[in-house]
């Protein structure tokens, strides 16, 4: 299993229905493009929706989706929990990519109020 | 013109990224946020092209330096700039705690369906506070670092205990004779006690009045009962006397939505209109005290409020847009949030949570609250909220694990969805109501109403600025 081409970290189906459940709703991410912080985080984040169990199979991870309510479409809920692990792919290397700067800025911020000095001097 | 063009054009990989987080708003259109929530808006591929720095497109680029969400490598001056600005929405940390609330009575006449502050009967004169209580509040609020005081009178109903009202309102004059500080008064009331002698003393003491107006006579006196059904016609006759006497900036009136009053939002906003009243705050009931029973008119979820605050907010603009000045009052609050870089210190809006640094409540029977939600929390038997008594010091009531551990649990630059939410900045930590709903001070945001409520609010407000040239000026000018 691997990812669906073209979209970064996008998963794909799982197929071996058999050690998963034939009726379970399943999504495999590959390891080498995905991070489990992204998929952990996506799980956090679509908690209303569903909930999701996730298993290292192979070189996989293989998220199982449980939706909430009984009339969501099996489709809509991977495309929904696929788009949140791209946004978390995509949060993280923001994130990272501006690290320094974000603590730059905060550390101007906060230098230059005194709190420093009256805390030095205690 | 066109040579400055060229030598300010930034190539691909020219320019760097800034902290940014961004939301999906619509299928087709994207908020990006810095670290003082200034925002542009792009489309899902223009986000990627500035994530992955291929991004030639010179009008965006210019739009997001300008918004410091990108900068020209080696640049300090965005870094020194958003420093200046979140020290700026910050700078009311070290002034804590500027609002003191005051219950002078839990005594009550009125008996509405939605009462979050266990009333006692107006007979009951055991719930009064006392002189002794009263004073050695004053004493507390005066150690508050802050320039400014607001002395709030709440309830029950504050003018059932009016001599206790005045006593505190003389000492606390005479007590800042020697602080000087920005001293105000508010009297939270129905306003159905209101009598020549409380108007008079209001002039002469330059007291804001703040009562509660739900809309419509039937609307209003189904939520807000009392013996003689016309808390409605008091509560009028009471607006009316003090717009009279003390000016019409004097009272201000506040909503709360039950389920009776969903799908009527417009005439709620026009009955204030008709009023004079030019502010209208669409509040959802709050999960505490009376609320909670069947009947307490609580029974909606967050997407039908959201649908009354949006018919709300529509009624507002379009009275506007008639000439009718009017302002959604928690829409004017994240404005000033979205579009300045000041801090309007609205309690459940900030982060660190308002609790007790924004706001103590001194109770009738001297126990100190971090909140007025907390102080009913304990009226159902949990004190989490409660710091100590007016007899302990302040640094004991200012540094109880009681307060500063739901402070730091709840802090959104770390709370999980919170810290990588572009909303962030307009947002709050709510410790007292994720623990009321969920347990913790922190709450699930994924499974919070809190955080619903306020997505749903930010994302509105937002695709009309997009959206809606008038709204995005009207806006502008609520912020101010």
């Amino acid at each position: 299993m691997s990812p669906a081409g073209g979209v970064p970290g996008a998963g794909a189906e799982a197929t071996g229905a058999g050690a998963i459940g034939a009726a379970e709703i399943t999504l495999a991410f590959d390891q080498a493009t995905v991070d489990l912080d992204a998929l952990q985080r996506s799980a956090y984040v679509v908690a209303a929706e569903m909930t999701v169990d996730i298993r290292v199979c192979g070189a996989d991870y293989v998220c199982t989706l449980f939706p909430r309510r009984q009339d969501t479409r099996d489709e809509d809920l991977k495309h929904r929990f696929r788009a949140e692990v791209n946004d978390q792919i995509l949060r993280a290397r923001i994130a990272k990519e501006t690290e320094p700067l974000r603590n730059l800025v905060f550390a101007l911020a906060f230098s230059q109020t005194g709190l420093a000095d009256a805390e030095g001097s205690a | 013109m066109k040579l400055e063009r060229a030598a300010t054009a930034l190539p691909r990989h020219g320019w760097q990224l800034l902290p940014l987080r961004f939301h999906r708003i619509d299928a087709d259109s994207v908020v990006l946020t810095n670290l003082v929530g200034e925002h542009v808006f792009v489309t899902p591929d223009e986000l990627r092209t500035v994530a992955d720095g291929t991004c030639a497109d010179q009008e965006l680029l210019a739009r997001l330096r300008a918004a410091h969400l990108v900068q020209v490598p080696g640049e300090t001056l965005p870094a020194e700039l958003l420093a200046i600005k979140l020290r700026t929405r910050m700078r009311r940390l070290p002034d804590s705690t500027g609002l003191h609330i005051f219950v002078v009575t839990l005594r009550c006449e009125h008996t509405c369906r939605y009462c979050q502050v266990s009333r006692q009967s107006a007979a009951k004169s055991e719930f009064d506070m006392t002189e002794e209580t009263a004073r050695r509040a004053l004493e507390l609020a005066f150690r508050s670092p802050s320039p400014q005081l607001k002395v709030e009178f709440q309830g029950g109903e504050p003018l059932l205990n009016f001599p206790l009202v005045r006593w505190i309102t003389a000492e606390a004059n005479r007590m800042n004779q020697e602080h000087g500080k920005d001293l105000t008064f508010v009297i939270a009331t129905n306003l159905a006690l209101l009598d020549e002698e409380i108007l008079g003393f209001c002039a002469e003491e330059q007291i804001h009045i703040s009562t509660s107006l739900d809309g419509p006579q039937d609307l209003h006196n189904g939520n807000r009962r009392r013996p003689g059904r016309d808390s409605w016609q008091q509560a009028v006759a009471g607006i009316r006397r003090v717009q009279e006497r003390l000016g019409e900036d004097r009272v201000s009136a506040l909503m709360t939505t039950t389920e009776a009053s969903l799908g009527r939002a417009a005439e709620i906003i026009d009955t204030y209109a008709g009023l004079g009243l030019r502010g209208v705050f669409l509040r959802p009931v709050s999960p505490y005290g009376f609320a909670l029973r069947g009947r307490g008119g609580a029974n909606y979820d967050v997407g039908r409020w959201l649908e009354f605050y949006r018919a709300g907010l529509d009624r507002i603009v379009e009275l506007n847009r008639q000439g009718v000045p009017m302002v959604e009052m928690y829409a004017a609050i994240i404005a000033k949030k979205m579009l300045t870089n000041a801090d309007p210190g609205y309690v459940d809006l900030t982060s660190p949570a308002g609790i007790g640094i924004g706001a103590l409540v001194y109770n009738y029977d001297g126990d100190i609250y971090a909140s007025d939600e907390g102080r009913m929390l304990a009226e159902m038997g949990d004190r989490t909220f409660r710091l100590g008594t007016v007899r302990d010091s302040y640094a004991d009531i200012m540094l109880s694990d009681g307060l500063l551990n739901p402070l730091t649990e709840s802090i959104t630059l770390s709370a999980p969805m919170c810290a990588t939410c572009a909303f962030e900045p307009y947002c709050g930590a709510d410790p007292v109501f994720h623990h009321a709903t969920m347990g913790d001070f922190t709450g699930h945001k994924a499974l919070s109403a809190f955080c619903r409520r306020n997505m749903g609010v930010f994302t509105l407000l937002l695709r009309k600025i997009r959206d809606d040239p008038y709204f995005r000026d009207l806006l502008w000018r609520w912020a101010q």
